[in-house]
């Protein structure tokens, strides 16, 4: 091997054997002393989703004109709380882990990725469960399922992009998570989960929808549960809108990296 | 000459006093109307200058509070110096506590590991060695216990045991001998000892005069923020007794 190549490896083995170890801890501590363990990592969004289902399809017949509502219902919810986890977990994971940082150095962003790590894994295993899903309800699987990774790519990168900003943010501003907490609260009405589109009068549907998670959970409804879902594309007309989320998204990533990388060397001190 | 195991050169470091500092929204606001910010600072090293050799075992010594160990924290890379810098040649671990990233939740065991990769080492690597790890702390049949269970002299043991293991040219060691009993000091100093015998520099931060002066090649005293003495260990617990004794000048 060359020699830099063996330097560029020495350089990730140290953060990758970080990351693993950390993952693999934060699994163990999450669910080691519950009585079902990891099956709460699927029993928490059915539960959500069974409350939900109740109140808004079987009371309000909200998504009496949506196919596979159900499912549709369900797969909003996973991907929404892969969306909360990873932000407000990686918000708090500098300040909980103060005392490594304080300690040794290390490369800081593995305590970032390592939260971001586990709730992805959890994310796998609640998208088996909608797999099963669609397989009981008969959900035809079309060519745009395709499209799919590409969805969950943009997910994760732009929980991952804000996870970064808030975590190093957090450390000096201790006043965020209480506002992070309403913010969230505040955007699960504003993205459609619950509610199809359609419901919304079309000026605010086309509002709403430049939110990056509601045009990729729109999207990726289209693509895995049902054409008759409103995407930015059919709410704009064109491909054309994509400009804002997709912008919105790519700025997020780019100020996490710059920002943190300028942070990283401060937290020791202030975590 | 060779080059040496660390150069730190006019190295300070300024600390905003952490009661003044706006932690909250709230105060950053307030601070915007305030016409003159409120900003004290703490100066916790103010340009210190010295050079460790390769091989060497060095003391740093000093009162409670003369900044010896926000010292240790930036020779680490864990601060970062507001003035000057710090030169490091090969490998440089510290160990600023034992047992870094221990979690009382987890047993013995998934602690080693995890302890482990904090050092450097994959889980192959800490496989191979776990028997050898468990066997020279002597706790072989409490492995899969949380470490909660453990008695304190326990988790020392399991922590070192593991700390043992880290392969580097530099050691940074912050006061790691004021935990456990003779018998545990006994273990580790001849752990260093042996460490000395391999070419390894030790930096050692200490109190104690009596294990620097048996230990210790060469030190430097810090007192209130400065170097005030570098020599032969003994000549530096010298003038580190003498700050307690009071000037005896007419």
């Amino acid at each position: 091997m060359t020699d830099s190549l063996v330097r560029a490896r020495n350089r990730t083995r140290y953060p990758l054997i970080l990351l693993r170890a950390m993952v693999v801890t934060d699994f163990k501590l999450r669910y080691q002393s519950s009585l079902l363990g990891y099956l709460w990592t699927l029993l928490r969004p059915l539960a959500m989703f069974t409350i939900l289902y109740i109140v808004f399809v079987s009371f309000l017949k909200i998504g009496a004109g949506v196919p596979y509502y159900p499912v549709y219902l369900l797969f909003g919810i996973v991907v929404w709380g892969f969306f909360v986890e990873t932000t407000t977990q990686g918000l708090a994971s500098l300040v909980q882990r103060g005392d490594l940082l304080r300690k040794i150095n290390f490369p800081r962003y593995v305590v970032v990725l390592s939260i971001s790590g586990s709730v992805l894994i959890s994310f796998g295993l609640n998208m088996v469960v909608i797999v099963f899903f669609m397989g009981l309800m008969r959900v035809p699987v079309r060519p745009a399922i395709l499209w799919l990774p590409l969805l969950f790519l943009e997910l994760v990168v732009l929980s991952v992009a804000l996870a970064f900003i808030l975590a190093a943010l957090y450390v000096r501003f201790r006043d965020l998570n209480y506002i992070w907490e309403v913010l969230i609260q505040a955007a699960f009405y504003a993205v459609p989960i619950l509610y199809p589109l359609t419901l919304v009068p079309t000026a605010w549907a086309k509002l709403l929808i430049l939110n990056p998670v509601a045009q990729l959970l729109q999207d990726a409804r289209y693509a895995m549960v049902t054409p008759e879902t409103e995407t930015i594309v059919q709410l704009y007309g064109g491909a054309w809108a994509y400009i804002v989320p997709l912008g919105i998204t790519l700025v997020l990533a780019v100020f996490s990296v710059v920002y943190f990388k300028r942070q990283a060397r401060y937290f020791a001190e202030e975590a | 000459m060779t080059q040496p195991a660390i150069s730190v050169s006019g190295v300070s470091k300024d600390f905003l006093l952490p009661h003044l500092r706006q932690r909250t929204i709230k105060g950053h606001v307030l601070n915007l109307f305030r016409r003159r910010r409120i900003l004290e600072v703490q100066h916790a090293l103010h340009e210190v200058t010295f050079d460790v050799r390769p091989g060497e075992f060095f003391g740093i010594v000093g009162r409670n509070g003369s900044g010896k160990s926000t010292l240790l924290k930036i020779m680490a890379g864990i601060y970062t110096p507001t003035r000057g810098g710090v030169l490091i040649n090969g490998r440089l671990v510290p160990f600023i506590e034992l047992g870094v990233g221990f979690n009382p939740e987890l047993s013995g065991r998934d602690n080693v590991y995890l302890n482990g990769a904090l050092l450097g080492f994959s889980r192959r690597e800490v496989d191979a060695m776990y028997d050898d790890i468990v066997g020279f702390a002597e706790l072989q049949d409490s492995m899969d216990q949380k470490l909660k269970h453990y008695s304190s002299g326990m988790q020392v043991r399991i922590a070192f045991s593991v700390a043992t293991r880290a392969r580097a040219d530099i050691l940074l060691i912050d006061e790691v001998l004021a935990v456990g009993d003779a018998a545990f000091q006994q273990k580790c100093f001849a752990h260093f000892e042996w460490l000395k015998e391999q070419g390894t520099t030790i930096v050692f931060v200490t109190h104690d005069m009596h294990s620097m002066k048996k230990f210790c090649d060469r030190a430097v005293l810090i007192e209130d923020t400065r170097l005030v003495a570098e020599g032969s260990a003994d000549d530096v617990a010298r003038r580190y007794l003498e700050l307690f004794t009071p000037a005896a000048d007419p």
